[in-house]
């Protein structure tokens, strides 16, 4: 009977495309926000306002949540920003992220609003709340994409 | 509306189960037959399965019909999967109390599964991940210990409350769940225990933190008029509220004070027209230790900001001021997410029967309520329980 299993081959590991990938993806073939990312590529932090009712909104969208006006324009947050809160992962990192640990993750208040961030290079004893932070741009090595974070 | 009644129910054992998603869910269902008289899985109308992330700690969706099809269930009114992350079996409360007071069906049944531990436990914290607005705070490795560490924090900072203060929530939760044999920790902690315990997040320490939790759990609902048919001690849905502002972190109303929960506690007292004072139980939503101290101050058992001297005081023990989580919290029991609301409503329903040990009792309670918190306690759900 046991001449009768046919063994079969599956792959060591499967490759997930952007399953479990938690960078947005940036392009305009993907995202109307694209502006935002190539905003960030020039060193600046922006996203998106109301022209109708003013508001400030984020994550930058394309439909204002106040006022559901869809006239929206790209304003810059600035590049300093003050540590609201912080803590430091110690373990329990997602997958993609275990190898930058431990490492600082923060409440930044920047241009009126509240952004979580990434905080680098620095450890948690030397951080303290009311702290002035700077912009930081990060570029994916394998495909280019950017995002923001912040450094003492 | 009519006026719905908790005639039994069944829940598994919690904690790191050697059993898949399915078999757990096989447990519960046998268990809460088991428990209710002249009823058979043929009478159910309404099933609702409170299920946080199925699709990714066990690749299945569509689990509605699964647990139908494993229970003998064959609803002919309502069926769906009720996803609120750590609230998804409140969500399948609600709803089966809805169906039923509205009148759509006779009998429901609100059921919660989780299996939540992986062959790779790195998958199952990136799961964990996605919760918050995954492209803004996830991608920060924003999940749920860094958020309510810096939420700690704040409350630390702004009110001078201490971590010895935080590790009394878990001393206390993990006491009573010690007298409660479907727990995932049954051993006492001190509060030095509590503070040496591993660093996750500072100032949130290992004892601070809810466990990674595999359970499953289900009750039934039906009228109240038809009560007497299954049970002779039921438990009334007296009322309920719900409220959430914002999702993504800079959208919140507050950092250090939950107003969404505020609003919510303000609607279940009065659908259930009573006062703070008549809440004799509360299961509170205690996923981290800081959680249940702003949980004290936003339903306005103590004032905001002392929460912390709230516990010190033993205000929050049975013969204080209200007995909260004699079940032994989400940091006793263990936080398998879509059961952890059933597993509260079923606890509170054994407490009004005087079925649980007598070292958690609380002797003549006639008034629960059940909190669920989810997301970044942007969600609060509630639900208010009466003796029957
Ligand atoms: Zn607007």
């Amino acid at each position: 009977m046991k001449d009768d299993i046919e063994k079969i081959a599956q792959p060591e590991k499967i490759t997930l495309p952007q399953m479990l990938d938690f960078y947005p993806l940036e392009d305009e073939k993907n995202t109307r926000i694209s502006q935002f990312f190539q905003n960030l590529k020039m060193g600046h932090l922006t996203t998106t306002k109301c022209k109708s009712c003013r508001s400030v909104l984020w994550p930058p969208r394309v439909v204002c949540s106040n006022c559901m006006s869809d006239d929206l324009e790209w304003v810059n947050l600035g590049t300093e920003g003050e540590l609201y809160a912080f803590t430091e992962m110690k373990a329990g990192a997602p997958l993609g992220f275990e190898k930058d640990l431990p490492f600082c993750i923060g409440l930044v208040k920047i241009g009126g609003l509240l952004l979580s961030s990434r905080i680098d290079g620095v450890r948690y004893e030397d951080l303290k709340i009311g702290q002035k932070v700077q912009l930081k741009v990060v570029e994916l090595e394998n495909d280019g994409r950017v995002f923001y974070r912040f450094k003492v | 509306m009519r006026k719905v009644a908790v005639v039994g129910g069944g829940a598994t054992r919690c904690g790191k189960r050697e059993a898949t998603w399915r078999e757990l869910a096989q447990e519960a269902g046998k268990a809460m037959f088991d428990s209710v008289m002249n009823l058979s899985p043929n009478d159910v109308e309404a099933l609702l399965v409170g299920a946080a992330q199925p699709e990714r700690f066990t690749f299945q969706v569509h689990v509605a019909p699964l647990v139908a099809e494993c229970l003998g269930i064959k609803p002919t009114k309502v069926i769906a999967k009720t996803e609120l992350m750590c609230a998804s079996g409140q969500a399948a409360l609600r709803y089966a109390w809805a169906c039923v007071a509205s009148g759509l069906c006779d009998v429901a049944v609100a059921f919660g599964v989780e299996k939540m531990y992986m062959q790779n436990m790195a998958e199952a914290q990136t799961n964990m991940t996605c919760v918050l607005d995954r492209e803004w705070d996830g991608v920060n490795a924003m999940s749920a210990p860094p958020f309510f560490a810096m939420t700690a924090q704040r409350h630390m900072h702004e009110f001078e409350t201490t971590e010895e203060q935080m590790a009394l929530v878990s001393v206390k939760n993990h006491h009573y769940s010690t007298m409660n044999p479907i727990a995932q920790f049954q051993k006492e902690v001190s509060i030095e225990k509590v503070l040496q315990s591993f660093m996750i997040a500072p100032p949130l320490k290992l004892f601070d933190c809810s466990g990674i939790t595999d359970g499953a759990a289900g009750v039934v609902l039906v009228p109240a008029e038809d009560a007497s048919k299954y049970t002779d001690t039921p438990m009334l849905i007296a009322g309920s509220g719900q409220a959430n502002i914002g999702n993504a972190v800079n959208n919140l109303a507050s950092i250090s004070e939950w107003i969404p929960l505020k609003l919510a506690v303000r609607e279940a007292l009065r659908t259930a027209k009573i006062s703070l004072a008549d809440i004799d139980i509360a299961e509170l939503h205690d996923c981290f230790t800081i959680s249940e101290l702003m949980e004290y101050e936003a339903f306005g058992w103590c004032d905001r900001g002392k929460g912390g001297k709230f516990i010190e005081e033993g205000e929050p023990y049975i013969g204080g001021t209200v007995a909260v989580n004699p079940r032994g919290g989400l940091l006793g029991c263990g936080h398998p997410l879509g059961a952890t609301a059933i597993l509260q409503s079923l606890d509170i329903m054994k407490q009004f029967q005087g079925d649980v040990p007598s070292g958690r009792l609380v002797k003549d309670a006639e008034v629960a309520v059940a909190h669920n918190l989810s997301g970044a306690a942007n969600v609060h759900s509630l639900m208010v329980y009466r003796r029957g």
